[in-house]
């Protein structure tokens, strides 16, 4: 091959590469990338009497993160998180098999009934919820009334309320991406599957899972790492007596006014969530997964 | 051995019943917070703590002509949720794909960055953006949300695309290249629709996050307007009023009526079509006969 | 190599361009503190509480005075702090923040001196309420008491001290505000100290108050949901929140402010500042000695029943705001105020995440 048609050739495949993954990169880099520089920065300043940052060195926020209190804290916004992904994926897999194998125009119409209720405020959600299940709400006056119990039951501030909130709130984030990956499963190959002899489960575990393991991955990330800074939904449904991670982030940058203390809770999030993806992708061995 | 057609027959029955069911419960959970939401927007009391009786004094409240407060901020938010879920599907569409297909320098670099708007909590990366917008010089107002909120939508974008993508796409587009498309027309005609789901997903996940955000839309807000989220948020200090509750009543109805509207052209013009063709093929059999 | 870089230059811009609304940003930061002139004149920018100043009071001042009063809305007391220390309070002409944090405001430098001649209303706010170190900053709009409210009904004893919160009886039973600032004051009062120490060994003490008093909450946040509901018997929350409940139950009211004998309550103030390099300063000060008219207050009191610094104000209000159960109790003046308390901050910080972490 000469010399000019091969550079030729090289320009030519260059132009689409830069018009797909250019924007992106400009964006991250000028919205993620600049502030995390800041935040990063911050995170090593001193913290102003007067609230914000005095730009002087420290290395006191990170001192601070060495107290146990900070290590219970990350452990148990992990045990929450674990606990909303696992059952998201437990509970959104089926639910989006059901509407990947429906024609294309249900399905549209079936996500969009799941995302109708999204779009109320999540707080009004949650406040609906807390009035359902109140000491002298419809639900404990229903129960009362139909003499199934002598006296309310305490739904509220329950850890299986809190589930409940977390679920409906996090749900779509796992259902959306598996349903996108689900939908592209070829029937053809799970009938091939059957004609082969294998019985529905093998066919599940051999030919489904591993298929669709990319949507299951994209609705692992999109519920696990925001559920690890979520607060709102247990201070609400929970009664707020157990602070995670994302409460002590929020209140340096509230109340407390150490802005070098949050920022450096968050690189502290960020070096985990790396360490963790990085540790999942080496184990899971997916070299299509491109995670890192 | 094969089982009877009829148990074949019996067992699809009723693992159709069973899908079904499942998928009844799951909506309703999703529904029962919007009921009871609808139903107390009917509550005869200044505030939302528990049931006083039946009015539709709110809805009148809600439509009287002093009250553009929630109108306002509803129409703030759906603006800011619109612009952002174009520009994050447009970006994350674009950058889903170009992630995966090629390779470059920094693109791990970028990939990391993806995650970061996901793992940091929100209001860190807020203030972090709202002292570089100060430094920068940039007026706060609707265009510093919208980029707040498509900084944390993109990655959503782009992970669902990813999630999407595999290599038989890439088989489709090269069948498409060697049939004589061109790199655009392949991916209008053959890449675009064969990741739709995806698109949609992504964006039914961008509006979702952008129209319910408070942080973003607190933090990096100009003096003259805020989000109806943020205006809930606030109200709720001392309880929410059922005003609020008959306004997102009344967005839930029109959403359902929308989509039911749409869902009956879609209906009619398939039907148009599906007679369109067959008139079609009788005039052919017709002209064939004589 | 040069297109490429142009190419992502030019993208760049097109991104931030779109980003900044149309580029309308930058050097309008020094232009018109004070007397800014002309038709950039009529509008006066608030941030503030949603649902917490009447509406026909903000149509009527824009009617009198031919102006256009846009409102933005807080949804957490800090969110003025971090916006003013950030540096974004010059997009207002007037914030709303609260007595704790004046100090520091001050201190910093974010906010405008008020000149309180030009505020000849101001005269009707009761001196008591308004430190002389911030009166050169700050007008006080409403207050908040934050005190213990009960059932008679169905709280199993009487309380008349901090003390009582920490009965095992009242396990449970407990609606609590939340907040490092809001609860360590009542430790400290209860075991006789300072409400605003900074003594780490004093707030290690309350610390341990505390944890007894955690184990009878059985919420933090929602008290007067809680409370209207029959989930909580006792609440610790603001005088406002206790006239929401307290109206919401109507007849069958049976909540009683906690008859106090000693101990102190905490009183703050909802108060409006000048953030340092407001466009529109004679319009905010038109705008606060409105506000501090004894009429105009009494109207929007009615349909924002709180306690009022505005004594004048208070005086021409209506029978039922006066006679309104929560506020009147006995012990209005044994008050203590939430003081900057420096550095500190981060030992309560410390205690208040052992408290709840465990």
């Amino acid at each position: 091959m000469s010399g000019p048609s091969a550079l030729r050739k090289k320009r030519h495949s260059r132009l689409p590469a830069l018009a797909q993954a250019g924007p992106v990169s400009v964006w991250m880099i000028l919205f993620v990338t600049l502030p995390l520089l800041f935040i990063i920065y911050i995170s090593f300043m001193t913290r102003g009497t007067f609230g914000g940052v005095v730009y002087e060195f420290s290395s006191a926020s990170y001192e601070t993160l060495l107290d146990a209190t900070y290590f219970k804290v990350i452990l148990k916004s992990f045990q929450v998180a674990v606990l909303t992904t696992v059952t998201c994926l437990l509970v959104g897999y089926p639910f989006a098999y059901y509407i990947a194998r429906k024609p294309a125009d249900v399905a549209a119409r079936l996500i969009m009934l799941l995302m109708i209720p999204m779009w109320t405020s999540s707080l009004m959600r949650l406040n609906a919820w807390m009035l359902l299940f109140q000491t002298n709400g419809p639900v404990n006056n229903a129960l009362m009334a139909l003499g199934l119990v002598h006296s309310p039951v305490k739904f509220i501030y329950t850890d299986g309320l809190v589930l409940l909130g977390l679920i409906t709130n996090f749900l779509p984030f796992a259902v959306l991406p598996m349903y996108s990956s689900i939908e592209k499963l070829q029937g053809n190959l799970l009938e091939a599957s059957a004609d082969l002899g294998a019985r529905p489960a093998v066919t599940f575990f051999k030919v489904t899972l591993p298929l669709t393991f990319p949507g299951i991955f994209s609705a692992i990330i999109l519920t696990f790492i925001p559920a690890l800074g979520t607060y709102t939904i247990t201070d609400m449904l929970g009664g707020g007596k157990v602070l995670y991670i994302g409460n002590i982030i929020k209140n340096q940058f509230g109340t407390i006014r150490n802005w070098p203390l949050g920022a450096a809770l968050s690189v502290l999030l960020l070096l985990i969530t790396a360490l963790l993806i990085f540790i999942y992708s080496r184990f899971a061995k997916i070299e299509d997964m491109e995670v890192l | 051995m094969t089982a009877s057609p009829n148990r074949r027959l019996r067992r699809q029955s009723c693992r159709k019943f069973l899908g079904d069911f499942y998928a009844v419960i799951i909506y309703a959970i999703f529904y029962i917070p919007v009921l009871v939401m609808m139903v107390f927007s009917f509550n005869n009391a200044k505030r939302n703590y528990a049931w006083e009786g039946f009015t539709t004094q709110w809805y009148g409240k809600l439509f009287s002509f002093g009250n553009h407060d929630l109108w306002e901020s509803l129409a703030y938010s759906l603006a800011i949720a619109i612009l952002a879920t174009a520009i994050s599907v447009v970006i994350g569409v674009l950058g889903g794909i170009g992630l995966k297909k090629f390779e470059f320098r920094g693109k791990k670099f970028i990939n990391l960055m993806l995650y970061v708007p996901i793992v940091v909590p929100e209001i860190v990366l807020a203030v972090a953006m709202l002292i570089i917008f100060i430094t920068v010089g940039v007026k706060l107002g609707i265009g510093t949300i919208v980029a707040g909120h498509c900084t944390f939508c993109i990655p959503y974008a782009v992970v669902t695309i990813k999630g999407r993508i595999s290599g038989d796409n890439e088989t489709l587009e090269e069948a498409s290249m060697d049939l004589g498309a061109n790199r655009f027309q392949t991916f209008w005609r053959v890449t675009i629709p064969s990741i739709m789901p995806g698109i949609t997903s992504a964006a039914f996940l961008s509006f979702t996050l952008s129209f319910d955000d408070v942080v973003m839309s607190n933090m990096l807000a100009g003096a003259s307007q805020s989000t109806l989220p943020v205006l809930i948020l606030s109200v709720n200090r001392t309880g929410v009023t059922p005003d609020i509750n008959a306004l997102t009543t009344i967005m839930v109805l029109v959403m359902v009526a929308g989509m039911l509207t749409v869902n009956g052209i879609q209906r009619s013009l398939r039907r148009r079509e599906l007679r369109a063709a067959e008139e079609a093929e009788t005039a052919r059999l017709n002209a064939a006969r004589f | 190599m040069k297109k490429l870089l142009a190419a992502i230059l030019t993208l760049a811009m097109a991104l931030s361009l779109a980003a900044c609304g149309g580029g309308n940003g930058g050097g309008q930061g020094g232009e018109g503190t004070g007397d800014g002139s002309g038709a950039g004149n009529t509008e006066l920018n608030i941030f503030m509480w949603s649902d917490y100043m009447s509406d026909s009071l903000v149509a009527n001042f824009e009617k009198e005075f031919g102006v256009k009063v846009n409102i933005s809305y807080m949804n957490d007391n800090a969110d003025s702090i971090t916006k003013l220390t950030a540096g974004a309070g010059d997009g207002y002409d007037l914030i709303m923040t609260c007595d704790a944090y004046m100090e520091s405001l001050i201190a910093g430098g974010y906010l405008e001196p008020l000149d309180l001649s030009q505020i000849p209303n101001s005269k009707n706010i009761n001196q008591a309420y308004w430190s002389e170190e911030n009166q050169g900053y700050c007008v006080p709009y409403l207050m908040n008491y934050i005190y213990v409210v009960y059932d008679t009904e169905r709280c199993p004893i009487e309380i008349t001290c901090y003390n009582d919160l920490i009965n095992p009886a009242l396990k449970g039973e407990i609606g609590s505000i939340d907040g490092a600032r809001n609860l360590f004051p009542i430790a400290l009062v209860a075991l006789g100290y300072d409400p605003n120490s900074r003594e780490e060994s004093e707030i290690a003490e309350a610390y341990e108050w505390l944890v007894k008093y955690n184990e009878n909450v059985a919420a933090y946040g929602s008290t007067e949901t809680n409370m209207v509901n029959g989930t909580i018997s006792v609440m610790f929350t603001y005088d406002g929140n206790t006239a929401e409940a307290m109206s919401a139950m109507g007849d069958n009211n049976t909540l009683v402010v906690a008859p106090f004998t000693s101990d102190p309550v905490q009183l703050g103030f909802d108060l409006y500042v000048i953030p340092k390099g407001a466009k529109h300063m004679d319009l905010a000060y038109k705008f606060l000695n409105y506000i501090c008219d004894a009429q105009v207050m009494a109207d929007n009191l009615v349909e924002n029943p709180y306690s009022c610094p505005n004594d004048a104000a208070v005086a021409v209000a209506s029978e039922d705001y006066r006679n309104a159960p929560a506020f009147n109790f006995g012990y209005k003046t044994n008050v203590f105020f939430q003081e900057d308390v420096g550095d500190a901050i981060a030992i309560y910080d410390k205690y208040f995440q052992m408290l709840k972490v465990g």
